[in-house]
């Protein structure tokens, strides 16, 4: 390999590094967590194998005999030789011989009990914990006991001397296991839920309005100070720069000062007999104008900025010389402005439509996706389902399938977009061979 | 613009459509340092007991301020940092070195470009607790350079498509090396896109909600955007006075920025970031 | 830069604390740092986390006099945006092994964290049948059980409440001892939800409340809208089983009675998502006629909102039954003290003492008044603050005795979630309430399998 070859690599690597860390490997990950039933109750790095009240009861569920549930389900405690042996290695001579002498042969069905029993004991341990971890040693059964591997578990049933047949052995593992397991049940949930087809109208919704808007107004606003002498012109560009800059969560904060019921536009309509009221939350509607507001005018800077400086690019001349020719301002706008602004418009259009489908930040901060869940669209779903709701219930899987349809989504447009605005022309070969 | 025009109209319009965003920047800066009797909209008291936050101790389980003000300094300067360097680098490599599969690379950096890494937030939590970086300010840090790069790339190497390449030739005209003439020769031709660059990631990391929220929930990593937000979601505390002054105090350096950089950042924004 | 950073403030921290170890001269010290996250937790419930730091300075004297030298540092930790930003904080952490030693959260809570092993049982460090732990209630002891395992102490109990102002019901025809006896006839199932549309219509037609006031609710998903359920007949979990249940009809009723009264315009169609700023004082100046909501709002209502006399303007009852298949009934949803999974054995020990000492009933009851929640134990009524405080005698007798909670179960969360979801598709005319609960058994069948029973 050439020179420039290995320093080309080399520049790369930090970024490649980074990227492949934070970018890559995640967009993997997430399509592999999409075929599991990864949640908040499984854990992410894998379970363990427990038989609880709950395991017994989906074991009678799922045809595992009765009799030996039963028997699994017994949690019993017997003072015997071996784990008195055991305290004696554990917790000296003199708790295990006393144990011995006042306990030795009894059954107890619970470690409360036991426990209740050791107290009593001149010999026991001090520490509360210690005392629970000597009743341990006596536990005959696998109730409420955690094992980390299926071998260990299995293990500890067979010390139970329940007999397993080769189905109930599969059965009682599948059902006392507490990790994820794969399944494509996610894909199946994502069609057939009615909440999914809500998000995905409004994401429609949202990104249609919104992006109108952006275009639209952006377009207005660079028309506009396009005309204005060239103070005013500065001024308002600099005004409207704001919202792009100012931080998501004070821009937001100051939209909620203007919109609550005790804040600006309530306490300004009241003069006028309004009745205050939560212009942002109110109502569907009022919760969409403002969420379009919002992001609306962050992207109608954008709009407004590269529009303004495309705008720039038209030689004064031409302008003068329609003017010389009696074109009014609409006409002027129509044939001189606008043709110049096709391709500014085309990339906005196509940059923003990611941008929006994708991004949720100030939903999120503004709305959260209410009223009830009117303004919730994909990607505050999906953030929704996997992170952020009331009940703590984080569906990890479920929301990495819907992140997966986002990914999908993404790539397929970019390529589009690629195409569209001619990448391979991007792409100039290097002058210098070396 | 042209004369024949009368502008006035066109002023007024648009001072009128700019009314929300002036009136809640004037209110911005008027209620940290006034009260308002309820139901009112006009001020009558001064004070400053709205800025209380900075010099009060913390209430219990809530942050410092000042630490919470470091934190968020560290966050913005290194992301800023680490987007430029590696940005640098792998923009003149992609914009004038000879190297294999580099029209995947740059292709593939467009489209990163196009979908936020929010999305894929739960793997990038199992990457970061794979390395050991969940719930530390290095973990969001990397995270959200990884999120300002693909973009940082492309700026970088429009920047470096710009610079002649008779200067190049000339360095290697001299005997110079490819590395020696990058950083002798080329670099000072693109100091104008570093600065803007640095400051376009100082801006968006500074401005950073979400990362830091989810990857980064201990105390000890706070940045002021959780901070201010856990603030307004105290819902027995709706308090808009100290909202804005925690709001303008988060928001200083930014307003600094802009008032210096105002013409420039419109020509960064101009180069295309997200909407 | 943030490396060095790191570095420099653990290095320091080293120092300080080595020299602090050199200065106490003990070779036995033992430090240790307490980490304790609380959700949801607003002023008035500081202590939640206080209690924590109490229970420490308690812990170590008793050491000292054992003559053990022990060092605790109490981190506490409550700004979290709010319940959900919480419960993933909580979540993630744990799943990378930085859990907080101590959170204070919801009871159902437990059900999934142990299935995913992130905290362990409490009475595997702590003794049950010693003090103040023998003398929790034992219902609450209960609800912070899973599987018969009890994974947490309760922290607090509350109970949910139907509060009716009286003035708006002396004006519709009440008299005051009329109004005195609601809360027996609630309790009697005299007074149902048919009563309530009917008293919110005359109040409407009077004008004494405005169109949407009539009946109030909660704006947002809660264990409240679970007591709706019950109302109308609805079980939540089979006894039998411990599956959860769908009760259609119940369900069906419980829907259409919002859509009933959205219908009669006792309440409006977009209330869900109402800020809790405006609910709260609304609700507290007598806007509503009727309304439901949580024993601690007494405290926002009379601190906040100002409402002086809070017993001479309301009145508070069971949630009343539905119907003839329902009852009046009320949830409580005690928050817990659960203990994370620590490679510090001797950490989530100590932890567990800290919470068992904080359970004191003197110590809970600072608690309780402070924030208008109820006690947790027995001798809680013996301890003058608790005794003396109006609200809370008075809030313990009428409610508590009728309460249930939610079950623990591993996916509650996705029935509560999904039922929530159906009624805003009801509430909001966007379906019909029987369409509405097609759906969510639609829903909860695909989501729940076996987990789920129809009836």
């Amino acid at each position: 390999m050439r020179r420039a070859h290995l320093l080309g690599l080399g520049f790369m690597t930090p970024a490649l590094i980074i990227v492949f860390l934070f970018f890559l490997a995640p967009v993997v990950l997430t399509a592999v967590f999409s075929f599991t039933s990864m949640s908040s109750g499984t854990g992410i790095s894998g379970g363990a194998y427990e038989i609880n009240e709950q395991t017994l009861r989906s074991l009678t569920d799922r045809g595992f005999p009765k009799a030996k549930s039963e028997k699994l389900g017994h949690d019993l405690y017997r003072i015997g030789e071996e784990g008195l042996g055991a305290v004696e290695a554990d917790f000296g001579k003199a708790f295990a011989d006393e144990i011995r002498a006042e306990l030795s042969g009894e059954l107890f069905e619970g470690r409360r009990d036991l426990e209740r029993e050791l107290k009593k004991l001149r010999s026991r341990p001090r520490s509360i914990r210690d005392l629970k971890k000597a009743a341990d040693l006596f536990k005959r059964s696998v109730l409420n006991t955690r094992f980390e591997s299926e071998t260990a578990f299995l293990d500890g049933v067979g010390e139970t001397g329940v007999e397993l047949t080769a189905d109930d052995q599969a059965v009682l593992v599948k059902t006392a296991y507490t990790g994820w397991s794969w399944t494509t049940a996610n894909y199946e949930l994502i069609t057939s839920m009615a909440s999914t087809w809500r998000a995905a109208k409004n994401t429609a919704f949202y990104v249609l309005l919104t992006l109108s808007f952006n275009v639209g107004f952006g377009l207005f606003l660079a028309i506009t100070t396009f005309y204005l002498p060239k103070g005013q012109a500065a001024i308002f560009r600099a005004i409207w720069i704001l919202p792009r800059i100012l931080p998501p969560v004070l821009y937001v904060m100051m939209w909620k000062w203007l919109t609550w019921d005790t804040g600006f536009l309530s306490i300004f309509l009241s003069n006028f007999g309004v009745e205050p009221r939560n212009w942002m939350l109110n109502s569907d509607i009022n919760a969409w104008v403002c969420i379009v507001l919002i992001n609306g005018f962050v992207g109608a800077s954008l709009g407004m900025i590269l529009f303004s400086s495309a705008l720039r690019a038209i030689p004064p001349s031409m302008l003068a010389a329609s003017e010389v020719d009696g074109a009014n301002r609409w006409q002027q706008i129509r044939h001189i402005l606008l043709p110049q602004l096709q391709w500014p418009i085309l990339f906005t259009t196509s940059y923003q439509t990611l941008s929006l489908l994708t991004s949720f930040d100030y939903i999120y901060l503004s709305t959260d996706g209410g009223p009830g869940r009117s303004t919730e669209v994909w990607a505050l779903y999906t953030f929704h389902t996997a992170l952020n709701n009331y009940g703590g219930v984080l569906q990890y899987g479920l929301g990495a399938a819907l992140a997966l349809v986002l990914v999908v989504i993404g790539i397929a447009a970019s390529l589009f977009y690629l195409r569209l605005f001619k990448f391979n022309e991007l792409v100039s070969q290097p002058r210098i061979e070396q | 613009m042209s004369s024949n025009f009368r502008s006035w109209p066109m002023t007024l319009l648009l001072g009128f459509l700019s009314l929300p965003i002036i009136v809640m920047m004037v209110y911005l800066f008027v209620d940290t340092v006034t009260d308002t009797t309820a139901g009112s909209l006009i001020p009558d008291r001064f004070t400053l007991e709205h800025w209380r936050f900075l010099f009060d101790a913390p209430q219990a389980g809530r942050s410092n301020i000042w630490s919470v003000t470091l934190n968020t300094f560290i966050f913005a300067c290194s992301t800023s940092a680490i987007v430029v360097m590696t940005s640098l680098t792998s923009g003149y490599a992609l914009s004038r070195l000879n190297m294999p599969y580099r029209r995947l690379l740059l292709g593939g950096v467009l489209t990163l470009h196009a979908f936020p890494t929010v999305t894929l937030i739960i793997s990038i939590f199992l990457m970061l607790q794979m390395t050991g970086l969940y719930n530390s300010l290095l973990g969001v840090i990397l995270v959200k350079t990884a999120l300002e790069l693909p973009l940082g790339i492309w700026v970088m190497k429009g920047f470096y498509d710009t610079v002649p390449w008779e200067i190049e030739m000339a360095g290697l005209t001299d005997g110079a090396s490819r590395f020696t003439v990058w950083r002798r020769l080329v670099l000072p031709q693109v100091h104008p896109g570093l600065a803007a660059l640095g400051l376009f990631s100082f801006l968006a990391a500074w401005s950073e909600y979400i990362l830091p929220q989810v990857l980064a929930p201990d105390g000890a990593s706070q940045v002021l955007a959780t901070y201010l937000q856990n603030l307004i979601k105290d819902d027995r505390a709706p308090d808009f006075n100290m909202f804005k002054s925690v709001g303008l105090f988060y928001a200083m350096p930014v307003m600094i920025i802009y008032l210096i950089f105002n013409q420039k950042l419109m020509n960064i924004y101009g180069g295309g970031t997200k909407g | 830069m943030t490396k060095f950073t790191h570095f420099l403030r653990q290095t320091t921290a080293v120092a300080v604390l080595g020299l602090a170890s050199a200065l106490s001269g003990q070779a036995l010290a033992k430090d240790l740092t307490i980490t304790v996250w609380a959700g949801g937790t607003n002023d008035a419930d500081i202590y939640r986390l206080d209690a924590i730091e109490m229970a420490a300075d308690i812990l170590s004297r008793e050491w000292e006099i054992r003559g053990e030298d022990l060092n605790i540092t109490v981190d506490k930790k409550r700004d979290f945006a709010g319940w959900a930003e919480f419960k993933q904080a909580v979540t993630l952490a744990a799943e990378s092994g930085s859990a907080p030693n101590i959170v204070v959260t919801s009871h159902l809570d437990i059900a999934p964290w142990s299935q995913a092993g992130l905290i362990v049982p409490v009475e595997d460090y702590v003794d049950m049948d010693s003090w103040p732990l023998n003398n929790i209630y034992d219902n609450l002891m209960e609800i912070t059980s899973y599987n018969g395992i009890v994974y947490g102490l309760p922290q607090d109990a509350e109970s949910r409440p139907f509060f009716f102002w009286r003035d708006t019901m002396k004006a519709i025809g009440y008299s005051d001892e009329e109004i005195d006896a609601l809360p027996a006839k609630v309790e009697a199932g005299e007074y149902t939800f048919a009563n309530i549309l009917e008293d919110g219509k005359k109040a409407l037609e009077m004008e004494l409340v405005q169109p949407g006031y009539g009946f109030y609710p909660r704006p947002s998903n809660g264990p409240d809208y679970a007591q709706f359920y019950q109302s109308f007949g609805g079980q939540l979990q089979d006894s039998e089983t411990g599956k959860l249940v769908l009760d259609k009809q119940a369900m069906t009723d419980f829907y259409q009675f919002f859509a009933d009264a959205v219908e009669a315009g006792l309440t409006r169609k977009n209330h869900i998502g109402t800020e809790w700023d405006q609910w709260y004082a609304e609700v507290a100046s007598g806007k509503a006629a009727m309304w439901h909501g949580g024993t601690w709002h007494y405290a926002r209502y009379t601190g906040k909102e100002g409402l002086d006399d809070f017993f001479g303007n309301i009145q508070f009852s069971l949630i009343p039954a539905g119907n003839e298949n329902g009852r009046a009934n009320t949830i409580t949803h005690p928050l817990a003290y659960l203990l994370t999974a620590q490679e510090d054995e001797e950490a989530i020990e100590i932890a567990a003492q800290l919470i068992k000492i904080a359970s004191e009933p003197r110590i809970n009851t600072l608690h309780a008044i402070k924030s208008a929640h109820l006690g947790i134990s027995h001798e809680q009524s013996n301890i003058e603050l608790y005794a003396n405080d109006r609200w809370a005698a008075e809030a313990t007798e009428r409610l508590l005795p009728h309460a249930n909670a939610q079950p623990n179960h591993l996916n509650y969360g996705k029935f509560s979630e999904a039922m929530f979801k159906g009624l805003e598709t009801a509430w909001t005319g966007t379906k019909t309430p029987a369409e509405a609960v097609a759906e969510v058994e639609a829903e909860l069948t695909a989501v729940l399998g076996d987990d789920l029973i129809v009836r």
